[in-house]
């Protein structure tokens, strides 16, 4: 039964993208059976989570796949990957539910939803591989259908842009898990096994080997999350993708990283070496202050959201950085939440940019008073993302710096508190930004009685620009739609859920951490 | 004096595909200029009958290991013998031979190339591309791998009248008896230091201290000359030149038959002969792999001719072929594994690369990258398998055999040399610029007035037998894998 299940998570997607593809022709039937896959996917999703235990124990398939290098077909469920599995599959199949009545731009709808399955299976197999080797290979599954996504339907104004955007996606996150893979043969090397559930259980890095081995998993890794300076390549790929794709980026693909750093990293470091890891916590800490900062800067809507992704990001590093139960909740928990709430800004900003034709925050205002609901919607985002109590991104930010004070007793006391410290108060700065946004974009006189400064374009222009007959003046699309309210809400209410209901979430994640840690402190 | 026993089982299959190059070449004599299409392939009929007839002997030797040619009453000294790395090889050479005499069809319709010696050739090259494999002393390597260049040459500038071929055909003929003297000098110096021309008595550990100079100073000629054949660099200006000057189905041949040749060379000198100069050829070789993949990684960057891209990548594949050298002979066994394990793979999915230019090549002599704009739409049974070569070069998926491939490579250099893992790593980064480069166009909407190509039938079987390859050894590598590296001994 545990094999049907788990190997339906990524067969299912694969075969639907197939027939999706195939049914390319006919273009409304392909996007329904696409959108069928995704809800498909999400209940089977459901079932298989709701059927595993929270330890690995009893839900694990495992067969030999190329034996004679040791690689197995080893997927697993348990309370750390299954919140991220579900979170993925829901993401994706709202992604596909808002393909339905909307035209990304450059056609060929169905296609798109066929990568966007394809991707889908990818990183759930990533999410389920318990061996090194699978990981590796799920983990770039997911890159040259995003590449195709970024590089074809990214933003149709700035085609070298967008192709720029797309390989370097595509190169980095190549060069990161290549020298993660460097970094997995190192352990083989010395651990005699590419399954990690024995490495988590037996293996004890040692000697100059094992430093190497975890510091290159780590490089690979933070490329992924990305954590600050690797993260380069990230805000053009959110800009330029089309919606769709910069939230499957944001809050699918990116965990790819920060699960890889719970499942294959903390397996493979030893918390007393003097170095690696308050370094990698410290570039954490580094990225959540830089990124505050660099949100603050933006002029562009989905850029700025892109890098507040960094900062998210880093407080899920920081947490898995301080080696306790505690930080593993506190990351797994952050991952969900910022996979809900800021896919639901991606969204948001992709319908601002679809209506007024613009992302620039200067030509943007007043929207409180155009589209109400919509506003309403992307302040309740706003707040979500800056960690407001009561809503998910509350808690995870929370048990970061917690476990940053309350931290395993191998690592620098003082370098832990001091980097909990600044991670506090990065958590002010992104208030700041949230909030500079909220009224520079939300608020403000509606821009017929506004002065308007002759040089800058105003929103009316914008809008006045689109001309009769094109596909966004077909659909009157003032304020939110039925669809769009389809796509948006269950991302809403799982945030509200899990801001007062943490327990949910916790309770599961902690008792898979201790049954998959055994000596986690 | 007793006549020598020989096992006929050994030499099947080569001698088959020595009979099968006579048999061409009467029929072409005999029959005389073809006068129709159809008559025009007899040859190419022959070659691929002559391969699969040679494959069952080979088959039938599959796990066994025997030897044959011995000196002497004893079974020690023997000239000639099969393991599991031979037929392996001798499988990577047969799929080879046939496929390139598939994609040799396209010159038919050109009817400049004449057919009969062509084919001739190719049969001449591949019997000693078996042979190579099945060497168990130096002068038997050294004659085998003259037997795999010399109608090289030939096939290269064969093309009437075309002087880009004739000039081709000479930079790699100066090239290559260049690098054969080498070896030779190289080999004797060997011969001279340690007495004897079979492996098993090369491997005799440390000399004296003058003698053990000389082998040094012979292993490095002979490594020099060897690199010359799997053009590493800097021994490698030949390739992008001649690969572009010559037909396709040549260039194919050298990248994939011709220069997996050079490597299995290497690996019964290296690891069969002299493991105990490691310490000389292994550092040695993980330079040469790290600068032989970052250079024809950036020269490929910038290339806008297919052909010259592929010249180049080939030239960066080899770099990732010579990494597992620099993991030594301490523990031979992954080492080698990897080595034959990416060569098997890289042969069936350059090949497919190749096959696909033939067929654009056929419409678009230029092969410029934009050239193959909208291929995937236009005609999609070359443009997926194109795809899907190119992505399993770069060694992602869904072209999972190709990653399967860096899998090994990397497993077996991580630990003995992880630095030259590192900078693989970084050189599959840059790969990927100019595959995607070239991907993209195989995915934009194709120009107006664009159609299907005529794809002939051999091209296309060549087409389809490569893809499928591909194909089931990505979901299943083991079927591929799980007997090759099973197989593998040390040589």
């Amino acid at each position: 039964m545990t094999d049907v299940l788990l190997d339906g998570l990524v067969a299912i997607p694969f075969a639907f993208a197939v027939l999706t593809r195939l049914l390319a022709p006919r273009e409304r039937t392909a996007v329904a059976v696409a959108v069928a896959g995704g809800l498909l996917t999400l209940a089977w999703s459901v079932w298989a989570y709701a059927d595993s235990g929270s330890s690995l124990a009893g839900s694990q398939v495992d067969h030999p796949w190329i034996a004679e290098l040791g690689v197995d077909w080893h997927l697993g469920l348990d309370g750390i990957s299954g919140p991220l599995v579900v979170m993925t599959t829901l993401v994706l199949a709202l992604s596909l539910l808002s393909l339905v009545r909307h035209d990304p731009g450059c056609g060929a709808v169905a296609d798109l939803a066929a990568l966007l399955l394809l991707i889908e299976a990818g990183v759930l197999g990533a999410f389920l591989a318990l061996d090194m080797v699978l990981f590796f290979l799920f983990f770039e599954v997911a890159l040259i259908p995003m590449w195709f996504v970024i590089n074809a339907w990214g933003d149709p104004e700035d085609e070298p842009g967008r192709r720029r955007a797309a390989t370097r996606f595509l190169v980095f996150t190549v060069l990161g898990s290549a020298l993660m893979l460097v970094g997995f043969m190192l352990v083989r090397a010395q651990a005699g096994t590419f399954d990690i559930v024995v490495i988590a259980e037996r293996y004890t890095p040692h000697g100059a080997a094992g430093v190497t081995a975890a510091f290159l998993v780590v490089l690979g890794l933070a490329v992924k999350t990305p954590v600050w300076p690797l993260h380069v390549w990230l805000p053009d790929a959110h800009a330029k993708a089309p919606t769709v794709g910069s939230v499957v980026l944001a809050a699918v693909l990116l965990k790819l990283g920060t699960y890889g750093l719970l499942r294959f990293w903390l397996p493979v470091v030893d918390p007393s070496w003097a170095l690696l890891v308050p370094f990698v916590a410290a570039l954490a800490v580094v990225g959540i202050v830089y990124a505050a900062l660099a949100c603050l800067a933006q002029t562009d809507l989905k850029r700025l959201i892109a890098y507040s992704s960094v900062g998210h990001m880093g407080f899920v590093v920081l947490a898995v950085t301080t080696y306790t139960v505690g930080g593993v909740q506190g990351a797994v928990f952050a991952s969900v939440a910022h996979g809900l709430i800021t896919g639901l800004l991606f969204f948001l900003a992709g319908a601002i940019k679809d209506r007024y034709g613009t992302g620039d925050l200067g030509r943007l205002s007043a929207l409180y008073g155009k589209v109400p609901h919509l506003g309403g919607l992307f302040v309740f985002g706003a707040i979500a993302s800056l960690g407001l109590p009561g809503l998910a991104g509350f808690w995870g930010e929370m048990l970061a710096i917690r476990s940053a004070l309350f931290h395993d007793d191998a690592l620098p006391q003082a370098t832990f508190v001091v980097l909990g410290v600044i991670a506090a108060f990065g958590v002010i700065l992104t208030s700041a930004y949230f909030l500079a946004l909220v009224r520079g974009l939300l608020q403000g006189a509606p821009p017929a009685v506004r002065p308007v400064n002759e040089d800058v374009p105003s929103i009316e222009l914008a809008t006045a620009e689109v001309e009769p007959g094109t596909s966004m003046a077909g659909a009157v699309r003032t304020d939110v739609d039925a669809m769009e309210w389809a796509a948006w809400t269950p991302l809403a209410v799982l945030t509200v859920v899990l801001g007062v209901v943490p327990g949910l979430l916790l309770t599961p994640v902690g008792e898979a951490t201790r049954a998959f840690f055994g000596g986690l402190g | 004096m007793k006549v020598q026993a020989i096992d006929w089982a050994l030499v099947a299959a080569p001698t088959v595909l020595a009979v099968g190059a006579i048999v061409v070449l009467l029929v072409d004599a005999f029959t005389g200029p073809p006068r129709t299409r159809r008559a025009a392939l007899v040859p190419a009929a022959l070659t691929v009958t002559a391969v699969v007839v040679a494959a069952v002997p080979a088959a039938a030797l599959w796990g066994e290991v025997r030897t044959t040619f011995c000196l002497g009453r004893s079974d020690a000294l023997c000239s000639f013998g099969v393991n599991g790395l031979t037929l392996t090889f001798w499988g990577v050479v047969l799929f080879g031979t046939a496929v390139v005499a598939l994609i040799g069809t396209v010159e038919v319709a050109d009817g400049r190339t004449p057919q009969g010696e062509w084919y001739f050739l190719l049969l001449c090259s591949a019997t000693g591309a078996l042979t190579i494999a099945a060497a168990r002393d130096l002068v038997t390597l050294v004659v085998a791998l003259e037997v795999v260049s010399l109608p090289a040459f030939a096939m290269a500038g064969l093309r009437r009248g075309d002087r880009r071929a004739a000039e081709a055909a000479v930079k790699f003929f100066l090239v290559s008896v260049v690098s054969t003297a080498v070896t030779l000098m190289g080999i004797s110096l060997v011969y001279g230091a340690v007495g004897d021309v079979f492996l098993v008595s090369l491997n005799v550990g440390p000399l004296d201290q003058s003698l053990e100079v000389v082998a040094r100073v012979g292993l490095l000629l002979t490594v020099v000359g060897l690199a010359f054949k799997v053009a590493a660099v800097p021994f490698h200006m030949w390739v992008p030149d001649t690969y572009v000057g010559a037909p396709v189905a040549v260039a194919a041949y050298l990248s994939v038959v011709s220069k997996s040749a050079g490597f299995v060379g290497l690996l019964l000198v290296l690891q069969g002969g002299l493991p105990w100069l490691a310490d000389v050829w292994a550092p040695l070789l993980g330079v040469l792999a790290a600068l032989t993949m970052t250079v024809g990684n950036v020269m490929a960057l910038r290339q806008g001719h297919a052909i010259r891209l592929l010249a180049w990548s080939s030239v960066a594949q080899a770099g990732y072929i010579l990494v597992p050298f620099a993991a030594g002979a301490d523990d031979p066994v992954p080492s080698v594994t990897a080595t034959m394990g990416y060569l098997a793979i890289y042969a069936f999915v350059n090949l497919s690369a190749f096959a696909v230019a033939a067929v654009v090549g056929t419409r678009y002599p230029a092969q410029r990258l934009e050239d193959y704009r909208g291929l995937v739409r236009d005609e999609p049974g070359a443009g997926w398998p194109l795809a899907f070569a190119l992505l399993a070069l770069a060694g992602l998926p869904p072209g999972v055999v190709g990653l399967v491939a860096k899998v090994l490579v990397f497993d077996a250099a991580a630990g003995p040399a992880t630095w030259l893992a590192v900078v693989m790593a970084v050189n599959v980064a840059i790969g990927l610029v100019y595959y995607a480069r070239w991907l993209r166009e195989l995915f934009r909407p194709a120009p107006e007035g664009a159609s299907r190509y005529d794809v002939p039938n051999g091209v296309g079987v060549a087409i389809g037998l490569t893809f499928t390859a591909g194909l089931v050894f990505s979901v299943l590598p083991g079927l591929l894998l799980d007997p090759v590296l099973s197989s593998l001994t040390v040589p």
